[in-house]
């Protein structure tokens, strides 16, 4: 097991309360009426610069948890990732966004540490913006793939603690996705996940999109749109009922997931915690508008 | 010294500095490497549907020299092809240059760069000139070489684009450089159609050089090149091609 994702071992180094032990503190702190005592049962811990041995440590990473799930079609791509932000056993907060919309055709979730996830999104989309500037045109999906494999290892020897997958519609309008490894392994893709939940979406994402698994010749039927928002949604609902990491159904049942999809030019965003477009407007097939859904997303989280 | 006391009273002070502005706004030694060019053999380009021709003249001034040794068409990148016309010493500092951008383009994008950021690679370069020497790889004066680059984008739009040593670049349908450029432009204005195929290019290309040429035009003093919508590629004719190319015209 990661030993990054075992609780109470995140960030020890860090004096606010975050892993369980400082939890006892503040707890004893709040009793005490704030008054520190130093003697007797109730004394806090102190620190003696000069009791024996000390080993300094540099633990840079954490582990925030998260899902990410892209699953492409013939002419769509669904790009989803869950909200919670975890470290052990705490939710600190159950809104952020994993996504990032690089442009009309291609999106991006990533997994892992969220700071550095914030950093890997900021430097992409700089990059994206120079290439935009420079050559003129938007960049492919392709074009994205090899700069986000090589961003990555650049940062060979103090890897990026991200999990990536990124998915989109490629020049002739066809979806698809690549999955990465911390350091810029990938590969291209119909359907994968990465992230905390890995092992227990992926086979069944394998299984019913991919067919695995499946009797020996049997077709697999392909999935429209609405149900591959279905599926991943499925995905998300079970996975959060196993994996504290990942978050599952909120209190009216949905999943608080972001999903996009894009189908052809269109990048369309459904949050059920504050979107307009929920299941429904898929299953009804009403599309929001392109801008309007990526405005919304980009002002919500930068 | 005659100079002192009246330091760039007459226009000829202004030919010194590489950097210096003349009162009348102009940059001599830029506007002198620009008249270098005019020294040089000709070179043609014309754009065509099908792709781009190149064809370029090969002075050859002994009999005794190896033709094949004289190289005034080159391939950049797969997609991409040029032609030299002027200090052919200076294009290969240009060329190696824009090698390595069209390299580090497929590295990082993994993808053909296109024919415009590729020129404009060779014209951030060509502007990069300076009399105080402190970047290590800048060139003391400006480039005395013009290019025509030819190349097919990924869609397959084929790209024919001129480039000088004021770090411009400027796309044609046809265009000439060098030594007999003032005639072979000319002969091109007339001659030129949007409709033209491949093969008529080809013809036309060498038929303009024929006339501005004062050798005999052969399958040794000339070069013909092109890059094809086709396969995408650029590619300089074997001899042979170049023979068949000739009987045509």
């Amino acid at each position: 097991m990661d030993p990054l994702l075992r609780p109470g071992h995140n960030a020890p180094h860090l004096p606010a309360a975050m892993g369980p032990g400082y939890a006892d503190v503040f707890d004893r702190l709040s009793r005490q009426g704030g008054r520190v005592e130093t003697t007797g049962t109730n004394a806090l811990p102190t620190f003696d610069a000069h009791a024996g041995a000390k080993q300094a440590s540099f633990q840079p990473y954490q582990n925030n948890g998260g899902s990410v799930v892209a699953v492409a079609g013939k002419d769509f791509c669904v790009v989803a990732s869950d909200t919670r932000f975890g470290l052990g056993f705490a939710v600190p907060t159950r809104m952020i966004s994993r996504n990032l919309v690089l442009n009309d055709k291609v999106v991006l979730a990533t997994a892992g540490m969220q700071a550095d996830t914030c950093t890997l999104h900021k430097v992409l989309r700089i990059r994206l913006d120079m290439y935009r500037q420079n050559h003129g045109k938007d960049m492919s999906l392709g074009a994205v793939s090899q700069l986000l494999s090589n961003t990555l290892y650049y940062k060979r020897f103090f890897p990026y603690y991200t999990f990536n997958v990124l998915g989109g519609v490629d020049e002739n309008g066809e979806g698809f996705c690549y999955g990465y490894d911390a350091i810029g392994s990938h590969e291209k893709v119909k359907v994968v996940c990465t992230g905390s939940s890995q092992s227990l979406i992926q086979p069944v994402l394998d299984n019913q999109v991919d067919g695995k698994q499946m009797y020996d010749g049997q077709p697999v039927a392909e999935l429209s749109l609405e149900q591959t928002v279905e599926l991943v949604k499925d995905c998300f609902s079970s996975a959060g009922e196993r994996d504290i990491y990942t978050v599952g159904l909120d209190g009216r049942g949905q999943p608080p997931l972001y999903v996009k999809i894009l189908k052809l030019a269109f990048v369309l965003t459904s949050h059920p915690l504050r979107s307009k477009y929920t299941r429904s407007h898929f299953i009804q097939g009403q599309s929001p508008a392109v801008r309007d859904s990526q405005t919304t997303t980009d002002t919500y989280f930068t | 010294m005659v100079r002192e006391g009246r330091m760039f009273l007459t226009r000829s002070e202004y030919d010194r500095g590489v950097n210096t502005f003349s009162p009348e706004g102009r940059l001599f030694q830029v506007e002198y490497a620009i008249e270098a060019i005019k020294l040089g053999s000709t070179a043609i380009g014309i754009k065509t549907e099908q792709g781009v021709v190149l064809a370029v003249e090969k002075r050859l001034t002994s009999p005794l020299l190896e033709p094949r040794s004289v190289e005034k068409l080159v391939v950049i990148d797969s997609q991409i092809g040029c032609a030299m016309s002027g200090l052919t010493a200076d294009a290969r500092t240009l060329i190696d240059h824009a090698r390595v951008e069209t390299q580090s383009h497929r590295f990082t994008y993994d993808e053909p760069m296109q024919i415009d950021s590729c020129a404009q690679a060779i014209c951030d370069l060509a502007l990069q000139f300076g009399e105080d020497g402190k970047e290590e790889d800048a060139m003391s004066r400006p480039f005395g070489v013009a290019l025509l680059i030819a190349g097919i984008d990924v869609g397959g739009k084929p790209s024919l684009i001129h480039t000088d040593p004021s770090g411009t670049y400027v796309k044609w349908d046809a265009k000439a450089i060098g030594a007999g450029s003032e005639g072979a432009q000319t002969a091109l204005q007339e001659a030129f159609s949007k409709t033209l195929t491949l093969q008529e290019a080809e013809v036309l290309a060498l038929r303009t050089l024929k006339q501005v040429m004062e050798e005999k035009l052969n399958k040794t003093n000339v070069e013909i090149g092109a890059a094809l919508v086709e396969t995408g590629e650029f590619r300089v004719y074997s001899s042979e091609e170049l023979e068949a190319c000739i009987e045509r015209l």
